[in-house]
């Protein structure tokens, strides 16, 4: 992948969205190769650190994916990380990072039609805003280094 | 309950002339300590000179007279040091509406015992930092700080009395207008009357030698009511036009307030590009965390490899200040502690209560005020 393309990466919860993205898979649905999903057990498991750090390791979007309100496996987990989700929407334009760069969505394991779009989307939108340059210079130095 | 309110004075002559607004607050600590309700009362005293309010733990009610007395100049905060230091004792403690607050916000993390706790609130129109009462005092006043004996704030005016006698006032609006005055925080702080302590007492429509007191808790009520038995305080009902008149400053000091939000966290709000430069000072000292009221965590996040860059000194604000921000920013009691202790300057109370103003405006929660955790910790499906 050439250094233009941008860098997303997608937190899955392991019974809905990463299952959504399996069955994306097995069907053979086409989606941009951008995101790099690492599976977690809840979205109610991710915390905004999480997301900051992130950005801070370069990635240019951060998606993250749970299951429908009503269908956690643990009950009431995705209530929690869709509080803390709109959190971090505030949050993230203080640091100069815009919202649009960080998404969530609730994706069922068997929408896997829906994992795909939201991909496309995504990664269109984070194509259409370029790549993340940090102005706080410790970052780009080190961008530069990774380039 | 609803609130009520009332006149109140010491019995005690010594503390009626030397408290402040007739010694009323020292008078209830001296009960509270002389009945043994509680084993000490934290409060402030005078240190070095008028410009040194330090706080005090007075274990034995003689020496309440030595704490009489009101001091602007000190930006300190109770909530931690009771918290870290004093949770076996039961305590009375003077709070202006931000200890309040942040007693509040840890007595709901279960950091505090609220029923092994008074709490004597004190209207508070803003405090000074020790350094900028005494340049402005050299600046606009033309006296020698050091020789200032008193220093009073009322109707709008920072007023200070020399060791003749002779009074001397400037208009607080002028001297912040030139970067003086009130701390920044306390200029754009909305709580001016600690409505989330047990007793509310302060100067605004009393009458001279007497404190207004608004009762507004249970255990508040019953306080001044023993204390009015036992002797030591005298109470009386203030007229409907002093009720009015507090409600008017009251009022007035809220919408400057907003003013000075809107200016401080709106207006004049420091750019991305400054809060580059900001960040780059940053020394990771962790100072603004230690001074944190709410930071209360025996392990820290902040500390941990997972976060720290090998070899960077400064810190990138995403996974420093913003990993603080997401423990803390939305529970922010504005009490300016992290901006005031800070040894580069950088202005954290700014973003940090702007995060708290938004987190406001979408869920309704006020940090300190709301009796509830703020909805982040909720495990509601909702």
């Amino acid at each position: 992948m050439s250094s233009e393309e941008p860098k997303i990466l997608g937190f899955c919860c392991n019974w809905c969205c990463y299952g959504g993205a399996d069955t994306a898979g097995t069907a053979r649905m086409q989606y941009p190769p951008n995101v790099r999903v690492l599976r977690v057990m809840c979205s109610g498991r991710i915390n905004p650190a999480m997301v900051l750090k992130a950005f801070k390791e370069g990635a240019d979007g951060v998606f993250v994916g749970g299951c429908h309100m009503g269908d956690c496996h643990y009950d009431a987990g995705n209530y929690k990380w869709n509080r803390r989700a709109k959190f971090i929407e505030d949050l993230l334009p203080e640091f100069g990072i815009p919202k649009e760069r960080f998404r969530f969505e609730w994706i069922s394991a068997s929408e896997g039609e829906k994992f795909q779009k939201t991909m496309e989307e995504f990664t269109n939108t984070i194509k259409s805003l370029g790549p993340l340059h940090r102005s706080f210079p410790k970052v780009s130095k080190k961008a530069q280094i990774a380039n | 309950m609803e609130s009520q309110f009332l006149l109140a004075k010491a019995k005690d002559e010594e503390i009626a002339t030397k408290g402040e607004c007739g010694g009323a607050v020292s008078a209830l600590f001296k009960y509270l300590l002389d009945q043994d309700l509680v084993d000490g009362v934290l409060t402030l005293t005078r240190g070095e000179d008028i410009y040194d309010g330090i706080p005090i733990l007075v274990e034995d009610s003689k020496d309440i007279i030595s704490t009489c007395g009101s001091l602007h100049c000190a930006p300190t905060m109770f909530g931690d040091l009771i918290s870290k230091y004093l949770t076996d004792m039961r305590l009375a403690v003077s709070v202006k509406p931000c200890d309040a607050m942040a007693i509040n916000e840890l007595i709901k993390r279960h950091q505090i015992n609220e029923d092994n706790l008074y709490k004597i609130g004190l209207n508070c129109g803003g405090a000074v930092m020790p350094i900028s009462a005494q340049k402005m005092i050299e600046m606009f006043y033309d006296v020698d700080p050091s020789e200032v004996v008193k220093e009073e704030i009322d109707k709008g005016k920072f007023i200070i009395e020399l060791e003749d006698g002779t009074h001397k006032s400037v208009e607080i609006d002028e001297l912040e207008e030139k970067g003086f005055g009130r701390r920044i925080n306390c200029q754009r702080c909305e709580l001016k009357i600690p409505r989330n302590a047990d007793l509310a007492c302060g100067n605004w429509g009393a009458e001279p030698g007497w404190t207004f007191i608004e009762v507004v808790t249970e255990k508040g009520a019953k306080l001044l009511n023993d204390a009015k038995k036992g002797g030591y305080i005298e109470v009386k009902t203030p007229s409907q036009k002093a009720i009015t008149i507090r409600g008017k400053i009251e009022n007035a000091m809220i919408k400057l307030a907003q003013k000075y939000q809107e200016k401080y966290l709106e207006e004049n709000y420091p750019d991305i590009e400054n809060w580059d430069e900001y960040w780059n000072r940053c020394i990771k000292c962790y100072a603004c965390r230690d001074a944190c009221s709410l930071c209360f965590c025996k392990e820290c996040d902040l500390e941990k490899e997972f976060y720290n860059d090998e070899d960077a000194i400064v810190p990138d604000p995403l996974t420093f200040q913003g990993v603080r921000m997401s423990h803390v920013c939305f529970s922010c009691v504005n009490c300016g502690q992290c901006e005031d202790v800070c040894p580069m300057e950088i202005p954290l109370a700014h973003i940090f209560h702007r995060m708290q103003k938004k987190y406001r405006d979408k869920t309704g929660f006020i940090a300190g005020v709301s009796e509830e955790l703020p909805p982040l910790y909720s495990p509601e499906k909702e």
